[in-house]
């Protein structure tokens, strides 16, 4: 293991002095697909009732050339006041701020809550690069929120954030965001976030949802993304004006009987002047009371002219005795476009399947599973996979 | 023959019944509604309320259902709750002890004993009769606790995960695609229960694997690049351009496709016959950089760049590649507008 993923664990569980809990889990996950074997390390520390920590590190063997041996996904120090009014994180983590994209950072956030139901919230830091690489002098990006909530019925907020590239400026963007339940049955939430380098929305959602009663309900969405407005402003990809992509549609979700849920949705996407309806139907049927024996049935259909597919997708899980589990899952994938006069391309259909076998018991997990796989670039691959894992818990 | 059709359709649909969980086959649930309405007090069989320790379940034993008087003579030998339960009620009984910080002991004195204030789901079967979290907000005032997320004063180990809300912020429908927009106003909220693993195992740059691939033996676990996504990946990311660009830097497509072989050298030109020429309606590149600029980001950015700028300059063959009406608070020293306007 690469040192600093080393000094991230050490440092995770030298937060278990006091700790109560501890948990350290550790997973290993081998392929007969190059990368040949991964192993994962995680741990949680509760230091005191207002101080937690957490690390998960990785390191991979015989890596596909350009990637990457080990890294360090998350190590973070939390801390919060006893009121719970005020918050702080330090180390790895990703910070999410209102409407802004989530970013990976090595920095710190902290949260306040303020007087009339205000609240703020702040990172700063350095964006991650991967491979335990370090960044550049002047990469750093800085971000703050101001956010109020509106009693029991939902908060809005605005944000804003600057990232910088090697010194030189690759995002700045601001941001709104807010959410509302209406009642019991009805909320709302949208977020908008707006390119400042280079003046226009970058991206847009908004979503409602009416729950008819416990069994039904219906959700409306749209959403607006222009593309050359999330690259960073360093990028000549960025001058050449918009062709935004634009969804909407609306989607059912039936609990038809006590084990069967069905869902459907009816979309609509624009990019340029192409215009295509995106629409999938998906079943769910328990097997057992507990849920733990279901399968699932999904239809697909997307893109748009040369691009449109259609899909399938079953699967099934099946409990077992002595704690194993018996799993299958199918998908194909048949392009409108017959690609196979383009030699770049293999196949008319793309099936893909696995079968796994499951074994979950105490602290303990394993599974095996064989993958058999077509895909535009491969005529036919078959790959065998094993996973281990163990959870360790603290006195 | 018309009888024979009758008791095969009358056989399907209780099989369909049975199936669909219409008609309950193995044990049924506990029938408290029954022992209710027959008077006979919750206390009775629960016994030990009063004294309230931590995790215990206060399931009643046989002896409870025997020595009382009430059921002198079982008919069975089993345990009286193997048979007269769910048999995933004490489990999520036990579950829900784990998770929830509650003492009977203190709530009895103020409820006079009447259990029916808060577990009223009695009155109407027998499932579900834990109250909802409504029920409690009904005497308690947690108005500054929920302000401040200050959850675990009664939800003890909510970032175990094992749990999902029940009866409030249901992750139900489309989940994986909604998440984002509902956590961009209420991301504390979703903190209280997901630690920063959470977020990270799917959009942290430095992810090994992604979940699906870690559990690839449930084929539940939610993930947008699950089951044949290496094979419909460029369908998606052409269907919604910019998508990717949510999560993955703009060099991820060639990165990997360099790394699996499927791009690089000694490969032909990804680009079909026609991507490049004279005139505008012979040209489809600038139309399909402007759809989706990330995706000619990904192998032409960066040093990749001189490539556009040689053609698209002031006097050159490709003209102004800006839009009508463009415009830019990036300074022309800085990139990318020093490449051609100094």
């Amino acid at each position: 293991m690469n040192r600093p993923a080393t000094i991230a664990l050490v440092v995770a569980i030298a937060a278990r002095s006091s700790a109560d809990p501890l948990t350290l889990r550790a997973d290993a996950l081998a392929a007969t697909q190059s990368p040949a074997g991964l192993v994962m390390l995680e741990t949680d520390a509760k230091a005191s009732p207002l101080v937690s920590a957490e690390a998960v590190v990785w390191t991979a063997a015989n890596p596909l050339p350009g990637e990457h041996a080990g890294d360090v996904l998350v190590i973070a120090l939390r801390a919060h006041s006893e009121d719970g009014r005020a918050s702080a994180q330090l180390g790895r983590f990703v910070a999410v701020l209102g409407a802004i994209r989530p970013l990976q950072i090595d920095g710190a956030a902290g949260r306040v809550q303020l007087p009339h139901a205000f609240y703020t919230e702040a990172y700063a830091g350095v964006p991650v690069l991967p491979g335990l690489a370090t960044s550049r002098t002047w990469d750093w990006v800085v971000g703050a929120r101001l956010a109020r909530k509106l009693g029991d019925y939902g908060s809005v907020g605005i944000a804003i954030m600057e990232q910088r590239d090697d010194g030189r400026l690759a995002s700045e963007e601001v941001g709104a965001d807010a959410g509302f339940a209406l009642g019991k049955r009805d909320d709302l939430a949208a977020r908008l976030a707006y390119d400042l380098a280079n003046p226009a929305i970058a991206d847009a959602e908004i979503t409602a949802r009416h729950a008819h009663d416990k069994a039904l309900r219906f959700d409306l969405y749209a959403g607006y993304r222009a593309a050359s407005h999330l690259l960073p402003a360093t990028s000549l990809f960025t001058v050449l004006g918009d062709v935004p992509a634009e969804r909407g549609g609306a989607r059912a979700t039936w609990k038809a009987a006590p084990r069967l849920e069905v869902s459907a949705d009816a979309g609509v996407r624009r990019v340029d002047n192409d215009l295509a309806p995106a629409l999938t139907t998906r079943a769910r049927l328990a097997l057992d009371d507990t849920n733990r024996s279901a399968l699932i049935g999904e239809l697909r259909r997307d893109g748009a002219s040369d691009d449109a597919w259609t899909g399938m997708r079953g699967a099934v899980r099946i409990a077992l005795p002595y704690a194993l589990s018996a799993s299958s899952e199918l998908e194909l994938v048949i392009p409108d476009h017959d690609r196979t006069a383009d030699s770049r391309y293999r196949g008319r259909a793309w099936p893909w399947a696995l079968a796994a076998l499951g074994w979950d018991s105490g602290p303990w997990h394993a599974a095996a599973a064989v993958e058999a796989a077509s895909s535009p670039e491969t005529r036919k691959r078959i790959d065998a996979l094993l996973s281990l894992g163990r959870t360790w818990s603290g006195p | 023959m018309r009888r024979a059709v009758v008791i095969f359709a009358l056989v399907a649909l209780a099989a369909c019944a049975g199936v669909l969980g219409l008609r309950k086959s193995g044990p049924q649930p506990f029938p408290h509604r029954a022992h209710v309405l027959a008077n006979v007090s919750c206390t009775r069989c629960h016994t030990q309320l009063e004294r309230d320790a931590a995790n215990a379940l206060h399931v009643p034993d046989d002896a409870s259902c025997i020595v009382a008087g009430c059921h002198a003579r079982p008919h069975d030998a089993p345990p009286c709750l193997a048979c007269h339960a769910a048999p995933e009620a004490i489990a999520q009984l036990a579950e829900a002890r784990d998770h929830l910080a509650f003492d009977h002991g203190r709530h009895l004195p103020r409820t006079k004993g009447n259990c029916m204030r808060c577990h009223s789901g009695v009155a109407e079967g027998d499932d579900h009769l834990r109250p909802a979290m409504a029920t409690c907000f009904k005497c308690h005032d947690h108005d500054a606790q929920r302000d401040a997320r200050r959850c675990e004063a009664c939800h003890k180990n909510l970032d175990a995960g094992t749990e999902l809300p029940a009866t409030h912020l249901a992750h139900d429908g489309d989940w994986l695609h909604e998440h984002g927009v509902r956590a961009a106003s209420s991301a504390d909220l979703c903190q209280t229960c997901h630690a920063e693993k959470f977020c990270a195992s799917c959009h942290g740059v430095t992810v090994a694997a992604l979940p699906a691939t870690l559990h690839f033996a449930d084929p539940f676990t939610p993930s947008v690049h699950r089951a044949g996504f290496a094979a419909r990946h460029s369908l998606e990311a052409k269907a919604d351009p910019g998508a990717c660009q949510q999560c993955h830097q703009p060099d991820r497509c060639a990165t990997c496709h360099l790394s699996k072989g499927i791009a690089g050298m000694g490969r032909t030109s990804p680009h079909p016959a026609g991507w490049v020429g004279i005139t505008a309606a012979e040209s489809q590149h600038g139309r399909e950089a402007r759809r989706d600029p990330a995706a000619c980001a990904s192998c032409h950015g960066g040093a990749g760049e001189a490539l556009c700028v040689s053609c698209h300059k002031v006097g050159g063959v490709g003209g102004n590649p800006h839009p009508p009406g463009f415009s830019s608070r990036v300074r022309l020293t800085e990139m990318p507008c020093r490449m051609c306007h100094l």
